[in-house]
């Protein structure tokens, strides 16, 4: 396990920025989940789940996702988080479906 | 090229099967198939350099997952300049895919939408900002730190 990245102990800035990403592009997000873990090769990651109207989702999809990755990224240094930021999405009616902890 | 391109078209057809209630494996795949055209669209625009055409493929055979995932380019601060944004799209990009990949083939307990599947074979559409790069110094540099070699 490498060390503890500097974004684990700037947790409060994190909520902050993705909160103002979430306020900035409703309603076409409804809202947006994250979690620091390791990725797949070790190295400490920030997922980010990302819950879109099915409008957004149906209508603008590359749109919409490319709007939340790009503000994500205009608000969070992941670098200086030490962070790999991954995006994943899914839309209301579908988490309705799947009632999804980690999404709601 | 072309099985890279047929890996893509046919991640589009997994992630489209099922209709309204896709099954699993089929989104699954789908992802995973998605991961693998781009892998091998940039290894072939790596071996392809190799004069002796009945080796390429042992030398495509040599890039290390992990490795291509770990190569590290630092793009200088500012506003990047088009073949420098192509490229930090397609790195984002194989990263992104690599570990959705990972996720889709060995984590059973990942649920995955067909909006996820979606916006995974819109980020494998980086094909079109790696052609437009493909034969540039910096994309030619960067695939050898794919392959394993230090930064010059």
């Amino acid at each position: 396990m490498p060390k503890v990245p500097a974004g684990v102990v700037r947790q409060s800035e994190i909520a902050e920025a993705v909160a103002e990403v979430e306020r900035s592009l409703a309603p076409d997000v409804a809202h947006i989940r994250y979690e620091i873990a390791t990725d797949w090769s070790g190295d400490w990651a920030i997922y980010f789940r990302v819950v879109l109207s099915d409008e957004a989702s149906q209508q603008r999809l590359r749109d919409i996702a490319t709007k939340v990755v790009g503000r994500l990224a205009d608000r969070l240094d992941f670098q200086a988080l030490d962070l790999f930021p991954y995006h994943h999405f899914r839309n209301e009616s579908e988490q309705a479906v799947l009632r999804d902890a980690a999404w709601a | 090229m072309a099985f890279a391109e047929d890996l893509l078209n046919d991640a589009h057809h997994l992630a489209a099967r099922g209709g309204k209630s896709p099954r699993q494996s089929s989104l699954r795949r789908g992802v995973s198939t998605a991961y693998y055209a781009l892998f091998h669209l940039l290894i072939a625009d790596f071996v392809v350099n190799w004069k002796t055409k009945d080796q390429r493929a042992r030398l495509g055979r040599m890039f290390e997952h992990r490795k291509m995932s770990q190569a590290i380019f630092r793009f200088k601060s500012g506003t990047l300049n088009p073949v420098e944004a192509d490229l930090q799209t397609v790195i984002a990009a194989f990263a992104q895919l690599q570990d959705d990949r990972y996720t889709a083939d060995y984590d059973v307990g990942t649920i995955w939408s067909r909006t996820d599947i979606a916006s995974t074979l819109a980020i494998a559409e980086a094909f079109v900002a790696w052609r437009r790069i493909r034969k540039e110094k910096i994309a030619q540099d960067h695939l050898m730190t794919m392959f394993g070699a230090r930064r010059a």
